[in-house]
């Protein structure tokens, strides 16, 4: 489990890109990692098309099989079009797993990156979570 | 060779920790018996009561997404590998 997650400013970049893309929709998609260091930014299918919901497409979440095949760890960014950088009632109520969750907030002219663990003591079951930050550093 | 099921954190509890389990090859249907047999209560998270890969897990055969193949009728086979992800979604 890492405690800050580091990104180049290249890989931040390109994250931030395909969030911008996606608009009016969320957009989302996975980052690579080795310990708390973005290896590589893995753009994906927003499957739900809405801006207030995305679903990681089934087809390629794959990737994160093949990412830890490869002996990475990988967590998950998606956008928020016109809200703050901070999990939403769903974003808590639909994390099933430890691993952060990045959001990416365009709901100003310059988007804001921050992300954040959803602690559950059941997350099979739980809907509620408690909302812990994982600071982000962006380098360059 | 056995089929390998790769399983989630967020399941392990139901296989005694163990994050890789060996069944026999046959229709995923098959294999998730198995896996019911072998670890009882594991079924339910997978399978809806109406017989229907639950929505908030996918499967995959050999990094194939089982839902665009024969859903739970799809064939594995000795040596194949299923992968078994929760589904990643919010808003």
């Amino acid at each position: 489990m890492t405690d800050t997650l580091y990104f180049s400013k290249e890989h931040a970049s390109e994250m931030i890109e395909h969030c911008l893309q996606g608009r009016p929709n969320e957009a989302c998609g996975v980052v690579a990692l080795d310990g708390g260091r973005v290896q590589r930014v893995v753009p994906m299918t927003n499957a739900a098309q809405s801006p207030v919901r995305y679903v990681l497409d089934s087809r390629e979440q794959i990737v994160c099989v093949q990412l830890e095949r490869d002996g990475f760890d990988w967590a998950v960014f998606h956008s928020h079009t016109r809200t703050e950088a901070y999990p939403s009632p769903t974003d808590v109520r639909e994390a099933r797993e430890p691993r952060p969750y990045i959001i990416v907030s365009l709901a100003d002219s310059k988007p804001v990156v921050r992300a954040f663990r959803i602690v559950k003591d059941d997350y099979l079951n739980d809907r509620e979570g408690r909302i812990v930050e994982v600071p982000v550093h962006v380098e360059g | 060779m056995p089929v390998e099921v790769r399983i989630p954190t967020v399941f392990r509890r139901f296989t005694g920790d163990r994050s890789v389990v060996e069944v026999g090859p046959g229709t995923i249907a098959e294999v998730i018996d198995q896996l019911e047999a072998q670890h009882p209560g594991f079924r339910e998270q997978i399978i809806t009561s109406e017989g229907e890969l639950h929505r908030f897990v996918n499967i995959y055969v050999n990094d194939e997404d089982a839902r665009y193949l024969e859903k739970l009728d799809t064939k594995v086979d000795e040596g194949d590998t299923i992968s078994l992800l929760p589904s990643v979604a919010g808003g």
